[in-house]
């Protein structure tokens, strides 16, 4: 006979479609009475036989009934272990259904009745009609014998069913013992059966995760815990908390502390982290989530608890505030030879533009300059020596003077500060370098030397605070250039460090009366760094009673943007904590409250992916205002703050960026670029880079320098060739346009930072963590771009260095345990989504071997080549420590 | 007594002691000692703040061995330089005008392309600009009125276009010229018409040729003649009669007619030199047809070439235009369109041009041959210096005695978009001094590629050619 297909076989998860299971009953039938007279002899007698017992079963004789129940059973279970086609035993017991039903009805309680029922509950598997559950029935009046034995078709039904069964009893509020007695079994089965996400999500539809501590051992809890993160970005809060909250706890259960640190440090739960620390006992291992730590640029103590010795302490302590994150960086610029100094022009490459380009002029424009200082700054950050700022010891000492004196009043500021952008992460050396402008009587020289210092300090730690000593004595300064160089050092170098000194420095400046605009816009910028994602609750104060104290005019100037922009980064990523101070800024005067409204939603819900908010932000970009309003801006960056989290929602978002640009007003087209370039920072995809390519033409100006400093923003730190083509066809087409030609410049410089050797990514440890300061720093730049003309273009471009706190070198390093590099062989491909697959399967794709120190691209992921070391970290970023694998022979 | 480790820069101090009974300022003394930083310029790191010299050591609460943080060199002070560097940004305009290269564009007044592109083509004349600034302000008696206004109207123009960075709007110009000539203000429903640039260009030169007469008559007597005007040797001869005759005459253009034989410009202008008339013949007394063949007699600084492109369709009632691809060269050698006496008298500037390009070439070849391989660097090095020679002792004498050679290179191209000569887009296409090209397209300004000029030459929908101007290139005999 012809098989007949069995949809079951299909079923992959554990809530099928119930309808697809069931066949049509009617013409089923008829078939099979035609098909009667076709049936083999073997078939025949089968059937024959389960009629036989069908009738027994009946029979008021209980040894008769059990002998027959027992045979049905035999037959049944023998047959189910085909998956491909509906078990013969089952088709032939389908008219008999109804009787065995009617029968089980009439039986008194017994061991017979409960066996009997096992067999209806398999029977039920493709009998019972569409949501009665009968399944489940049956099998909660069975034995309760051994749930495998029915086959896993069996046990996945009955999955679904209970999923079903829970949620109608919690409407009903009626117990849900009897259900969960069966899920234990049912996850015990799945967990040893390599069907781990299966008993994960019958977990969470019965909203018991805690079950799964029990089940997961030494050879599925790796691919639970991967289940569980992953799914963790789909679920609405708070369950994403909860199911990572299980995963940390697996993990610690199996001390498989990198990983457990990993989650606790999304979750931003110090209790975790610190347990991670107690609870590990190698020191070489806690050296490596110091690595960790310091890569999520957190400000993060060690105490006693968590390293009894002094001296490990202080070794521990030295890697977490980032101390030699400048010697690896150079590692890896000697390793690749990109030691010598770039200059702009090598970054223009203006000879290939031939004969468009002009002819340079034979005298110094103050704008090109800057762009040059600029450029020179990003490409050569953290090298410690380029052509124009830094002197060579002795011999040219005039020619530092000389460029920075090519630069016009505030320009002058820009160019000392690009010395920290140069020395970057190397704060002895820095501090060198910048001591001299201190004593220049020139105020926006000295304005950039604090700059410097706060730059050179960023995300950099050190006992004797030296930003702070030096930086604090010019808060109060009587020029407000000099102030605001203070300020924006201290909240560049103390970014995330939630420092109280600071804060008493500061909130003073945000409600003085006499202070100028910029200065407080820059004092509530700081203090939103410093507290980013603290919900400070004095510094939300402190900030809201600033914005009720701006006039009328005040609150229309560019900079007035800053104020709700450092509300909202205390709330970054921190959810409903927002609520309250939502509600507050609803009383604020209305030219602001709309622009303070969407900040602040579109901060807290940064990197959450949360659909909701999507569409809350959309709909407000649908409105067609009258003109005037400028809310529509933050609120498209904040479509692609909260969307950027994941690669699904991430493209998601660009192809609706892509409608809202068509059908969006003016002040949105100007503002979708930014969020492009947010969405794709540091990953250039194609796509993007055509939209931006097409947008940097635009007629309108604002779109097109938008567009032009986004196509920076994806290409930032990865040379990319196609981008830095299109930016030197741009320096021709807009040749005559200083503005744009000074946003093509910067570009550029963003392109080749750090010569292709640093990200802009905020996102880290593959794609999972988010550090929230470098998402600060990228923010605050966005919004300043959201008025180009008045922040970038006039005379606060130093806003540009905010970048600072987002820049990490996208390096894999390898150290041996006494954090020495050492280079081994490494593969680094494109990273293959694993989640959910069965067996072993590869997790990079395409794959080239290096030695490290090794450069990792957007999407890419590397793994050791050798068996001789085992890497401390499975997330093989940054610094990583190896240790020699004790089982490794030479070949 | 404390003991205490300092970092400074690179270095770490380890081990100095702090005598607590003393204040901080001999601390600082004992850094001098060991950094060479004098103790004004050293700042010293404690919590919370900098170490100040009168402070007291008991409240620092510092522990023995603790590590101290020390910033300060003991490097000059960076002072600004006594003159600061100028930049562009505050220069006034007509000095960033000269920085930029070229000069600014011209705003368009409603449908003015074609004068824009006309007059954009004129100013690189330098001869014209020159001549135009010698122009009296006031008026003598054999220049009529509206033509005097018209140039001081040009010249004012030019001047202007020469100090500015942003696009000019030539008003006063505008209306002068319409005043002069009323043509062009011919309104069309209520706007003013496209007009044929050719049109303006032959009447502008017809003007500045009539108002930049020199006083003195012993010259050449009309400056715009000298440069633009060349004279044709007329040739009028009846194949029926075989009567001859010949006459001269002056232009200003050369005419490049387009038929279907014509690819290239060389031969339009064969083509616009001969022609077939008919004229009553004073033999046959009859009018007969003669065929007219004209010869250059004497070449013009500035060679005019206008591509016949419109032609009047009378079933249409409308200009219609010539879309076929013409070529041209960015080096035009006529030579073989000049008459007899003509080509005697270039004969030896041509030679000497070819001597000097047979230098450059030959020289080389001489070395090959010479040289077997010891001495072909001092060769190399001579030619060289015998080129830059050259070309020094050239420019000098270009003033003195310059010669024609025949040969001409491109240095503006007048081009019309569109199907029409009254509607369409009229562009300048200019070469620089610098030897850059500028396309002038009304208010924007923008460098262009040479070989992007080349491809002006027609045959599509894109800019295509209409009137180009040539340099005539000089040698000094």
């Amino acid at each position: 006979m012809a098989p007949v297909p069995d949809p079951n076989s299909v079923g992959g998860g554990a809530k099928r479609d119930e309808a697809t299971t069931k066949i049509p009953s009617k013409d089923s039938k008829k078939k099979d009475d035609k098909k009667e007279e076709d049936l083999s002899e073997e078939d025949l007698q089968l059937k024959q036989n389960l009629e036989l017992y069908v009738e027994r079963v009946q029979d008021p004789n209980p040894e008769l009934q059990k002998i027959a129940l027992e045979s049905m059973r035999k037959e049944i279970r023998d047959s189910t272990s085909s998956m491909t086609s509906v078990p013969k035993p089952l088709k032939f017991l389908r008219p008999h259904y109804g009787v065995l039903k009617e029968f089980h009805a009439k039986m008194a309680e017994s061991d017979l009745k409960k066996m009997l029922a096992d067999i209806l509950s398999v029977l039920a598997l493709t009998m019972s009609a569409e949501g009665e559950r009968e399944s489940l029935n049956y099998r909660l009046n069975g034995s309760e014998s051994d749930i495998g034995s029915w086959g896993h078709e069996y046990v996945r039904n009955l999955a679904g069913e209970i999923a079903k069964e829970y949620t109608i009893r919690q409407g009903e509020e009626s117990s849900i013992e009897d259900l969960m007695d069966l899920v234990q079994q049912i996850v015990s089965f799945h967990m040893k059966h390599n069907a781990e996400t299966e008993a994960v999500d019958l977990l969470m539809d019965v909203e018991d995760l805690d079950l799964l501590l029990e089940h997961v051992d030494n050879t599925n809890f790796r691919r639970t815990c991967n289940y569980l993160t992953s799914a963790a970005k789909y679920l609405p809060g708070p369950d994403d908390m909860l199911v990572l909250d299980i995963a940390y706890m697996i993990y610690i259960k199996f001390a498989e502390y990198p990983n457990a640190l990993q989650i606790a440090l999304f979750l931003d739960n110090m209790q975790y982290v610190k347990q991670v620390f107690t609870s590990c006992t190698d020191l070489v291992k806690k050296k490596q989530f110091c690595y960790m730590i310091a890569r999520h640029g957190m400000t993060f103590e060690l105490d006693q608890e968590m390293v009894a010795n002094d001296e490990d302490k202080e070794a521990l302590q030295d890697i977490v505030n980032n101390s030699k994150l400048s010697e690896g960086y150079l590692t890896l610029a000697r390793d690749i030879e990109v030691m010598e100094a770039k200059t702009p022009e090598d970054i223009y490459k203006a000879h290939l533009l031939d004969g468009r380009a002009s002819s340079g002029p034979s005298v110094d424009s103050a704008r090109q300059n800057l762009s040059a200082t600029f450029v020179n700054a990003f490409v050569n950050a953290g090298f410690g020596q380029d052509k124009l700022m830094t002197v060579p010891s002795d011999s040219t000492s005039g020619s530092a003077g000389n460029w920075l004196f090519k630069n016009k009043e505030h320009g002058k500021t820009s160019a000392v500060a690009s010395l920290g952008m140069i020395q970057l992460w190397d704060v002895e050396t820095g501090l060198g370098h910048l001591d001299k402008y201190f004593h220049s009587n020139d105020n926006p020289v000295v304005a950039g030397a604090l700059l410097g210092v706060g730059i050179v300090n960023c995300g950099i730690k050190n006992d004797c605070d030296p930003a702070f000593a030096l930086l604090s004595g010019y808060i109060d300064n009587e020029d407000s250039s000099v102030r605001i160089g203070a300020i924006m050092g201290l909240g560049i170098a103390y970014a995330g460090s939630q420092n109280d000194q600071i804060k008493i420095r500061l909130s003073p400046i945000l409600n003085d009366a006499n202070a100028p605009l910029d200065v407080i816009a820059f004092a509530a910028l700081s203090l939103g760094m410093i507290y980013v994602g603290s919900c400070n609750e004095e510094v939300a104060q402190s900030i809201i009673f600033a914005l009720m104290d701006r006039s009328e005019a005040e609150l229309g100037e560019a900079l007035t943007r800053f104020l709700p922009l450092g509300l909202g980064l205390l709330y970054l990523g921190k959810q409903e904590s927002v609520e309250a101070t939502a509600e507050v800024s609803k009383t604020f005067n209305e030219k602001i409250r709309k622009y303070c409204d969407m900040t602040l939603l579109s901060c807290a819900y940064a990197g959450t992916g949360n659909v909701l908010k999507v569409q809350d932000l959309l709909a407000q970009c649908g409105e067609h205002l009258v003109k005037g309003d400028i809310h529509q801006g933050p609120a498209v960056i904040g479509l692609a703050m909260v969307a950027m989290s994941e690669e699904l929602g991430l493209d998601m978002e660009i192809r609706s960026l892509e409608r809202v640009l068509q059908y969006g007003e003016q002040n949105i087209r100007r503002a979708v670029p930014l969020a492009l370039g947010l969405l794709c920072i540091s990953n250039p995809k194609v796509t993007v880079m055509d939209t931006l390519s097409r947008l940097s033409h635009d007629t309108d100006s604002e779109v097109a320098m938008a567009a032009i400093i986004s196509l920076g923003l994806i290409g930032a730190g990865t040379n990319n060739a196609r981008i830095a083509g299109m930016l030197r066809n741009l320096s021709s087409y807009y040749y005559k346009d200083a503005s744009l030609l000074f946003c093509v410049r910067i570009a550029q410089g963003f392109v080749h930072m750090g010569k292709g050797l640093l990200t802009l990514n905020p996102f880290h440890s593959e794609r999972l963590l988010l550090s929230p300061t470098a998402l600060a720093g990228i923010v605050t730049l966005l919004h300043a771009c959201l008025d180009m003309k008045s922040i970038i273009l006039g005379k606060y471009h130093y806003v540009l260095y905010f970048l600072v706190l987002a820049m990490q070198p996208r390096m894999m390093l390898t150290v041996d345990q006494s954090l020495k590099p050492i280079s081994v062989p490494v593969r680094v491909g494109q990273a293959v989504d694993v989640v959910g697959q069965a067996g072993r399967p590869k997790t990079i794709t395409g794959f080239q071997t290096h030695s490290t120190p090794v450069l990792l691209a957007a999407g890419e992921r590397a793994e050791l080549a050798t068996e001789k070391y085992i890497p401390l970290s499975p997330i093989l970023e940054g610094f990583v420590i190896l240790k020699e694998n004790p089982d490794y022979r030479e070949e | 007594m404390l003991t205490v480790s300092v970092k400074w820069q690179k270095k770490v101090f380890e081990s100095i002691e702090i005598d607590t009974s003393q204040p901080p300022f001999v601390f600082k003394a004992q850094l001098y000692d060991l950094s060479g930083v004098p103790p004004e310029r050293q700042k010293i790191m404690v919590k919370g703040g900098l170490l100040k010299d009168d402070a007291d050591w008991s409240t620092l609460g510092l522990k023995n061995g603790q590590k101290l943080m020390m910033m300060g060199t003991a490097d000059e002070i960076v002072k600004a330089p006594e003159k600061g560097p100028v930049f562009m940004e505050d220069l006034p305009e007509e000095q960033q005008a000269a920085n930029l290269g070229y000069s600014a564009g011209l705003v368009n007044l409603g449908n003015t392309c074609y004068m824009n592109s006309t007059m954009q083509c004129l100013i690189s004349v330098p001869e014209l600009k020159s001549e135009l600034s010698n122009y009296q302000s006031a008026r003598t008696k054999d220049v009529d009125q509206t033509s005097h206004m018209l140039t001081v109207a040009t010249r004012e123009l030019f001047s202007e276009l020469d100090k500015s960075v942003k696009a000019v709007a030539p008003m006063p110009f505008w209306m002068v010229l319409q005043k002069k000539y009323p043509q062009f203000a011919q309104l069309h429903n209520g706007n003013h018409m496209q007009q044929d640039a050719e049109e303006c260009w032959t009447q502008m030169l017809y003007t500045l040729s009539q108002s930049l007469k020199l006083p003195s008559p012993s010259e050449d007597p009309d400056a715009v003649k000298a440069l633009f005007g060349l004279n044709l040797l007329n040739r009028l001869h009846c194949q029926e009669s075989s009567e001859e005759s010949s006459e001269t005459e002056s232009v200003f253009s050369l005419k490049c007619h387009i038929s279907h034989e014509v690819n290239h410009l060389h031969e339009g202008l064969k083509h616009g030199l001969k022609g077939e008339l008919e004229k009553t013949s004073p033999s046959l007394g009859r009018t007969a047809v003669y065929v007219k063949e004209s010869l250059i007699d004497s070449l013009p600084r500035y060679l005019t070439v206008q591509f016949v492109r419109f032609f009047w369709k009378r079933e249409s009632n409308q200009k219609a235009k010539i879309l076929r691809k013409v070529d041209y060269p960015l080096e035009l050698d006529i030579y073989d369109l000049c008459s007899e006496d003509l080509r005697k008298k270039l004969e030896a500037p041509r030679q000497k041009l070819r001597d000097i390009e047979g230098q450059k070439l030959g020289l080389q070849a001489s070395a090959k041959s010479s040289s077997k391989g010891d001495d072909v660097k001092m060769t190399d090095a001579e030619g060289s210096s015998n080129q830059s020679g050259e070309s020094s002792t050239g420019d000098q004498q270009e003033g003195a005695s310059p010669h024609m050679t025949g040969i001409y290179d491109l240095v503006s191209v007048l081009t019309h978009k569109g199907r029409s000569a009254d509607s369409g887009h009229y562009v300048a296409w200019v070469k620089q001094e610098s030897g850059k090209w500028v396309q002038y397209d009304d208010a924007n300004t923008s460098l262009q590629r040479g070989e992007d000029i080349i491809k002006l030459s027609g045959g599509g929908d894109w800019h295509m050619a209409y009137i180009v101007m040539y340099k005539a290139r000089l040698i000094s005999m």
